[in-house]
């Protein structure tokens, strides 16, 4: 039986070096910078070249993969499902080109924020390392592979959060590990049990092993504890503890990579594994997901935007927003649609960018008011127009506001509830929406227009490099607010592409471009894997693809 | 056989899980890394307990015969070093938190929470 | 055309801020009035276009994919509010130029710019055709009339108002997206237009009751309809040219702007009518207690404007073309008068610093230009022959007489009008006429800038109606004409002959006189009535504003409450629940391996497997940490033992590796920490955790039972044994998997620990130099037995020369760049054991980390020759040379695993010496 699957699941595919680039650059400054520990402006140097090449390959790799190829990579020249491969389709590349620019955003800010102390203390590395992860994360097309880019994640995440040492730091840092590891731990079980099932650690091979298959009792555990272990990295309810508790602690040029890129992995990652490798969409292997998934993203949103709401210190309230506008995607995946995910992959693109552009400006925020806490913050408005005007774009794009990209987003993704017929998630999301502008306008009242209340107490000047860091965000989500339209379609091809080909014929009905089949390839290596083969009675493969 | 390691794996994630609920911060490191080996012990099973031959291909011979199956082993060796990474990380945060706080009971809000705790009355800044 | 008539408002208003510090105090104002009279000119001079009933429309495509496009349309309905707009704002401009003259360069100039800006986002909401579009500057106008209600920052009463508003307008601008997207789904289309087009199916979809509830809770909140009035008096803490522009002639107008297009709609609903009619009603009647009640010159002003919104919503309400006519003629009167009053009670306040209507009177004499523009106004807004208003009240009166509906409306309309009537009065002749001498002096005198607005609209509050023609020609009949969706004939007069309306408007008049007569008394009897407060809905806003607070703060405590142990209970918690839910929906029944599938019964591995599990409960009872330790350690070697009698000894020789170091490197630990740990749980507390371990037990027993029962698939297992040698060289098929065919998760995890060996050199030990030196000192003295101090240069010889086998051998025997690293880590620890820390890196003579980078280094670029020469990263290239007779067959494969080898031992070196600093410490 594995045999036709395995036929089924190969989809010839480029192999090009471009798919490696976004980790292999990262990956590789992050060992220079670690032998030039003692250079501190070399040290720099290196990794601003390297994230500034990183997002050029980012953007190549996706300028290739937009006519709907694939660029595959498959480790070692043994194909799926054999070898590891990278896989990026429209999805992976965009992600790492914001990826890209959040990177950058936050290497900007560092020049600022990240002074001598934390170099020595490997701040470099770390976020070099973070950034190969995550980027790996995205190309990956083997569950085993994913497993491993966040396990580093969660270990960069560490030195970022404790780079200073601070009491609160260690003790953030505690609760970050103890239930990430344990989400770790829940992913593992869940691919152990997939590869008992299916013998393979390729998602495409594991996806067409699982078509047409009922739901095992290994199958569905395997299913329900993978979505627990990314929820728990996604940080969704009721796994999100470690998130508000950790974050905060961490410098801010830090939190903002976390908050960015992070938690949305871990939603990427239930993207991939529940509608291609489960079949979300079409004949889920796997009864009650959607219910589940459903019930999780409204209560994430509901009991966090409140959560939000009662806090004082800024970078706190931030946190648990990231967590309130995870659950909107969580909620456009519930739909198992073609609209809900393309709903939900816009979101991500939009929320990388404001929810690390929001921490860098509660960073400049902070830096003008000498703290994060609202009720002693005052006077920014006056005294500092620009911060204000910057922070102003990104608090009104979270709250939904058009035509920034805020607004598109919750747009498409209560749309997509409303077509679906899941009205009561579609209201749930406005009033949560209401609820989060609420919360950004007393930041507002409080922060930027009460006057100081320490009367005589003038601000600071906030350093350029923070400003600019701030504004490159901001000038992103007014940008793609503005360019709604190739963007917007661009998520739909991209979800299009990572559906079943009948389910995506219908997207392509309902008048979405489908991703024009991936070119063929020359395999290498071919006499003696067909040699063995032939042997085996195995047919050969090449490198499977996610493509339809 | 199978059904006696299944057993012993799964009665090891039960004593790791109760490990790990512990208010000490040590306990709670010793039940991951024993939740880590009940992992291991599991995944090992994945390949079904073949055969007590390791995946060697012997002198002469050009492709492995009968053997235990070596993917598991594989990702096995992995996850071992993986946890072993991870343990001695959050082993070296149990000393730093002791350093700090002279206690390694974790009751109620430690330092991280309290920072910027809107119930405490503290300030959100950490100076 | 329009595109660029709002492209070019936007930069206009984009220039403000440059050109008011430009121009400073004096000129400013009149500078910049110029693009807003200009933009009116050009409106203007489209008037027989609009006369002659044609439509101007513009579209550009925007996001097509979402039928979103930029469509406008100037039709009739949307001239008349341009021209309001973009007329009010020059002089609204102008006015605070010299409103705004004590306020600092920036605030004006930040005044300028939002009221510009608020311009542009009026102009493209009434332009606009697409609903989406329509919404954008919906919510612009909400955000822009937060920013002005609390212009003065510093006043917490503006900041409380200004959210108010903020949180009513914009929830309501929610409530009107969801029904514009219900409306998009219904009729594939955002166009208004098609909207309007397609009523019927609108009607009949099965989402009518929601879009009718979203569209009307917009625009009820937009238009200060009750129950949501409240946010319009408090709305008066915005500068007084704001209140005039925003909150009387413009803003609280585009709901009705809206309402009036879905006029046709809320006609083919179900008592669509009767919602709207007796909504304004009570709008109409809160507005006129209300006015009755206030007591500073803009609160009457604003209650006042309250009522007239009321009259507007129910003229839509009614039927009848004549209700549509009323309702045109009604928003041009009313935009003058009350623009005008507004300016005067502004220039009061700014002349006298007087807000209370009480402490005011005689100060015609002061401001005599003013006065008289008030009073043209007031007699405007009492309807009183020959102004504008008298004959929109006619009309107002007319309408009701005409539609299908009994007296209610027409009392109530009676009734309002009368106390507007009294209100008028109130705001001009008490003020100004009446009181003399209670204002001894003013500030300063009238300025020309004070002046123009009111005077010029005043005028034309005379001008139109003595003569009507050409403004019913041109700007009322087209508006109607759209609303109506046919001809609706129009004729203004301020003589029809002896019309009942005349009579209504006498008794009007009548009772209004009456009122104003008895002014002082009924405001103050209603002032005494506190049961009116008790029906004020602003205390409802508070409590539900209190209610969230105290939910927020509530749910704030609960989730996210600081205690460890709470959120991994739920995390382990929600996780069986999450599979226990999910077995129950795939309502399946594990399966039970078969007797072949079990294996047959070993007595010696079944043994040691349950000595392991003695184990790990022994670590769950130990109360001491280092017996805890030993326990956990225990189970590892037993592990060991299950993988060595199972085939795989890599596995077991890799556990026994980490297993003594992790008791190495914990012993460290521990050597520092308090080992005894009291059981720090209730028994209670203890039996909920043992359940929640039990049912995780329970849980991965039967999940594992049913996976060993299903059938293997082998084949890529199949393929690494057929491939291992023949393709990569190798006979030990799990290393060659780690470095070959899976070779890149090695990469990944390698990273790992190098990530985690930075991540505990940075975290642990001395960073300042003074305290490294205290610590080395310390660390320097090994406190090894003697014997172990003798004998460690020897064993640390043959552990090292032991790790380079296993890295060379472990291509094809067991070994591999893991045990190699961590048995040569071994080595180092034993000697640091023996010798002290210092000692041991005296001997490896490179900084650990800088170990880890050479090794990630190696790691990495052992991929590049295969991808520069096959294309693909880690693609191992080999060379077979024959050397003195010695073939040497390697190939860039062992450069990997000679990476990883330098990975692994710096990192645990890294982790050896870090707690070693920090225990010495």
């Amino acid at each position: 039986m594995m045999a036709e699957t395995l036929v089924g699941a190969t989809a010839a595919v480029a192999s090009s070096g471009l798919a490696l680039w976004p980790v292999a650059i990262p990956l590789g400054a992050a060992a220079i910078t670690l032998l030039l520990r003692r250079r501190p402006a070399l040290q720099r140097g290196v990794m601003e070249a390297a994230v500034l090449l990183m997002l050029t390959a980012s953007v190549w790799l996706l300028a290739h993969v937009a006519p709907g190829r694939v660029a595959a990579m498959a480790f070692g020249g043994w194909g799926a499902p054999f070898g590891v491969t990278f896989v990026a389709d429209r999805l992976g590349a965009a992600l790492t080109v914001v990826t890209g620019l959040v990177a950058l955003a936050v290497t900007i800010y560092a020049r600022a924020e990240i002074r001598a102390r934390r170099r020595r203390a490997d701040f470099d590395p770390i976020f070099l390392a973070m950034l190969a992860s995550v980027n790996g994360a995205f190309l990956t097309g083997d569950i085993f592979n994913l497993y491993v880019w966040f396990e580093l994640m969660l270990v960069a995440a560490m030195g970022l959060v404790t780079i200073d040492r601070r009491p609160a730091q260690i003790d953030g840092a505690i609760r970050y590990a103890a239930m990430g590891m344990l989400g770790a731990t829940f992913i593992l079980i869940g691919i152990g049990l997939l590869y008992g099932a299916t013998g393979t650690l390729d998602m495409a091979s594991i996806s067409a092993a699982l078509a047409g298959r009922g739901p095992s009792v290994t199958l569905t555990a395997a299913a329900y504890l993978l979505f627990a272990g990314f929820a728990l990295k996604a940080g969704l309810f009721p796994f999100f503890f470690w998130l508000p508790a950790s974050y905060h602690t961490a410098p801010i040029a830090a939190s903002a990579a976390l908050a960015g890129l992070l938690t949305k992995v871990g939603l990427y990652a239930c993207l991939r594994v529940f509608v291609v490798v489960f079949h979300g969409i079409g004949q889920p292997t796997v009864p009650g997901l959607s219910v589940l998934f459903a019930i999780v993203a409204a209560a994430t949103m509901v009991l966090c935007v409140l959560a939000a709401i009662a806090q004082i210190d800024l970078r706190r309230l931030l946190a648990f927003h990231i967590i309130c506008q995870v659950a909107y995607m969580m909620l456009g995946l519930a739909l198992l649609s073609l609209l809900g995910i393309a709903a939900a992959i816009f979101y991500m693109w939009h929320s990388m960018l404001v929810q690390a552009g929001l921490f860098l400006g509660a960073g400049a925020v902070g830096r003008a008011t000498g703290g994060y806490d609202l009720r002693r913050a005052g006077g920014l408005m006056r005294e500092r127009p620009l911060t204000a005007a910057l922070f102003a774009t990104l608090a009104l794009s979270l709250s939904g506001i058009p035509p920034l990209s805020g607004f598109w987003a919750k747009f498409l993704v209560i749309d997509a509830a409303f077509r679906g017929g899941a009205m009561w998630l579609g209201i749930t999301a406005l009033i949560v929406g209401l609820l989060t502008l609420y919360s950004m306008s007393k930041i507002w009242t409080d922060a930027f227009w009460r006057s100081p209340p320490r009367p005589g107490k003038l601000t600071r000047q906030v350093p350029p490099a923070m400003a600019g860091a701030v504004a490159l965000l901001a000038a992103c989500t007014l940008g793609i607010g503005l360019a709604i339209g190739p963007v917007s379609s661009f998520a739909r091809a991209a979800a299009v592409q990572m559906l079943p080909p009948a389910t995506a014929a219908q997207g392509a009905e309902q008048g979405t471009q489908q991703g024009t089949q991936p070119a063929a390839v020359e395999r290498r290596r071919q006499p003696a894997a067909m040699q063995a083969a032939a042997v085996d009675g195995i047919p050969q493969s090449a490198t499977a693809g996610r493509a339809p | 056989m199978s059904v006696i390691y299944a057993f012993v794996a799964a009665s090891l994630f039960g004593c790791g899980v109760y490990m790990v609920l512990s208010r000490n911060v040590v306990r709670l490191l010793l039940g991951l890394s024993l939740v880590a080996t009940a992992v291991n012990l599991m995944i090992f099973q994945t390949g079904r307990i073949r055969s007590p031959q390791p995946p060697l291909i012997p002198r002469g011979a050009s492709r492995l015969g009968e053997s235990a199956d070596p993917l598991p082993q594989a990702l096995i060796l992995t996850a071992i070093v993986i946890g072993f990474a991870l343990t001695v990380m959050f082993a070296a945060l149990a000393l730093r938190s002791y350093r700090d706080r002279g206690t390694l009971v974790n009751a109620g809000a430690g330092p991280a929470e309290q920072l910027g705790d809107p119930f405490a009355g503290g300030t959100g800044d950490d100076g | 055309m329009i595109a660029w008539l709002l492209a070019l408002a936007l930069a206009g208003s984009g220039l403000a801020w440059p050109l008011s510090h430009l121009f400073g105090r004096r000129a400013s104002g009149w500078l910049l009035a110029l693009l807003p009279a200009g933009l009116f000119a050009i409106f203007l001079s489209l008037a027989p276009t609009i006369e002659a009933g044609h439509t101007i429309t513009q579209t550009l495509a925007w996001a097509p994919s979402l039928g979103v496009d930029l469509s406008f349309r100037l039709d009739g309905f949307a001239f008349l509010f341009a021209l309001l707009i973009t007329g009010i704002g020059a002089l609204v401009v102008i006015y605070s130029g010299a409103y705004m003259s004590r306020e600092s360069d920036r605030d004006r100039a930040r005044f300028f710019t939002l009221i510009l800006l608020f311009m542009t986002a009026m102009l493209g909401a009434v332009l606009s055709d697409n609903l989406l579009v329509i919404f954008l500057f919906w919510e612009a106008t909400s955000i822009l009339s937060f920013l002005l209600i609390g212009f003065d920052a510093d006043s917490p009463s503006a900041r409380r108002a200004a959210l108010m508003s903020l949180r009513l307008t914009a929830g309501g601008g929610l409530a009107l997206l969801a029904a514009i997207i219900l409306i998009g789904a219904t009729i594939g289309s955002y166009s208004l237009s098609d909207a309007i087009a397609h009523t019927g199916e609108l009607a009949r979809s099965r989402w009518i009751v929601p879009i009718m509830v979203g569209l009307l809770f917009g625009v009820f909140t937009k238009s200060a309809q009750f129950p949501f009035h409240f946010w319009l008096p408090n709305a008066m803490q915005a500068p007084t040219p704001a209140s005039a522009y925003l909150h009387s002639a413009t803003m609280v107008k585009l709901g009705i702007y809206l309402l009036a297009r879905f006029e046709p709609l809320i006609g083919a609903v179900p008592h669509g009518r009767d919602v709207v009619v007796t909504v304004a009603i009570l709008t109409m009647l809160v507005g006129a207690v209300q006015v009755l009640r206030a007591e500073h010159f803009k609160s009457v002003l604003a209650y006042s404007t309250v009522a007239s919104l009321g009259i507007l919503a129910m003229l839509i309400g009614l039927d009848g073309p004549a209700a549509t006519a009323a309702m045109v003629g009604y928003i041009l009167a009313h935009a003058l008068y009350k623009a005008t009053l507004f300016f005067c009670a502004g220039s009061v306040l700014h002349t006298t610093g007087l807000s209370k209507l009480r402490a005011m009177g005689g100060l015609a004499r002061f401001l005599p230009v003013t006065a008289a523009a008030a009073a043209f106004a007031s007699l405007s807004m009492a309807g009183l022959p020959p102004f504008i208003g008298f004959i929109s009240k006619e009309f107002l009166f007319l309408a009701q007489i005409q539609s299908s509906w009994d007296a209610i409306p027409l009392a109530a309309a009676v009734l309002v009008n009368a106390v507007i009537v009294g209100a008028a009065g109130v705001v001009t002749l008490r003020p100004f006429f009446m009181g003399r001498g209670r204002v001894k002096e003013v500030e300063h005198g009238e300025t020309p800038g004070l002046l123009l607005a009111p005077v010029v609209l005043a005028f034309l509050g005379l001008l139109v109606s003595i003569e009507p023609g050409w403004i019913s020609r041109a700007v009322l009949r087209p508006a109607a004409a759209v609303v109506y969706g046919a001809p609706v004939e129009i004729e203004l007069s301020l003589w029809h002959g002896l019309t009942p309306m005349l009579a209504l408007s006498a008794v009007v008049i009548g009772i209004g006189a009456v009122i104003f007569v008895f002014w002082r008394p009924i405001h103050l009897r209603l002032r005494a009535r506190k049961s009116i407060d008790r029906y004020d809905v602003e205390d409802g806003y508070e409590r539900l504003i209190r209610f969230i607070e105290k939910l927020a703060a509530g749910t704030a405590r609960r989730i996210q409450h600081g205690h460890l142990r709470g959120y991994i209970q739920m995390v382990l918690g929600s996780a069986v629940v999450f599979v226990f839910w999910g077995l129950i929906a795939a309502g399946r029944a594990p399966r039970l391996p078969s007797i072949d599938q079990m294996g047959a019964l070993r007595i010696g591995p079944a043994a040691v497997a349950l000595i392991g599990l003695a184990g790990g409960v022994a670590a769950t009872r130990a109360r001491s940490l280092l017996s805890t330790m030993i326990a956990v350690g225990l189970v590892g070697l037993v592990t060991a033992l299950i993988f060595m009698m199972n085939g795989a000894p890599d596995l077991a020789l890799t556990q026994f590796a980490v297993e003594s170091l992790i008791v190495v490197l914990l012993a460290i630990v521990l050597l520092v920490l308090p080992v005894a740990a009291p059981s720090t749980r209730t028994v209670r507390q203890r039996t909920t955790d043992a359940t929640i371990s039990i049912a995780f037990a329970a849980l991965m027993f039967i999940i594992l039972l049913d996976m060993g029962a299903s059938p293997q698939h082998t084949e890529v297992s199949a393929f690494y044994g057929a491939q291992s040698y023949l393709a990569a060289f190798g006979r030990n098929v799990v290393n060659v998997i780690l470095v070959d065919f899976r070779g890149f998760d090695t990469l990944g995890e390698t990273t790992v620990i190098a990530l985690s060996a930075i991540f505990a050199w940075s975290l642990l030990g001395p960073r300042t130099a003074h305290e490294s030196a205290a610590t080395t000192a310390a660390a320097a003295r090994g406190h090894g037995a003697f014997i172990l101090r003798i004998t460690s240069p020897i064993f640390f010889r043959l552990l090292a020369v032991l790790s380079v086998a296993t890295l060379l051998r472990g291509h094809n025997e067991i070994g591999g760049g893991f045990v190699g690293g961590l048995v040569a880590a071994l080595a180092f620890a034993l000697l640091a054991l023996a010798r002290g820390v210092a000692r041991a890196r005296a001997t490896l003579r490179i900084h650990p980390l800088s170990l880890v980078g050479i090794g990630l280094l190696l790691a990495v670029s052992s991929g590049m020759p295969g991808l520069l020469l096959h294309g693909d990263f880690l693609h191992h290239v080999w060379l077979d040379v024959n050397l003195l007779g010695i073939r040497i067959h390697q190939g860039t494969a062992l450069i990997f695993d000679l990476g990883v080898y330098t990975v692994v031992l710096g990192g645990v070196l890294a982790f050896l010496f870090g707690l070693r600093r920090e225990a010495a410490r």
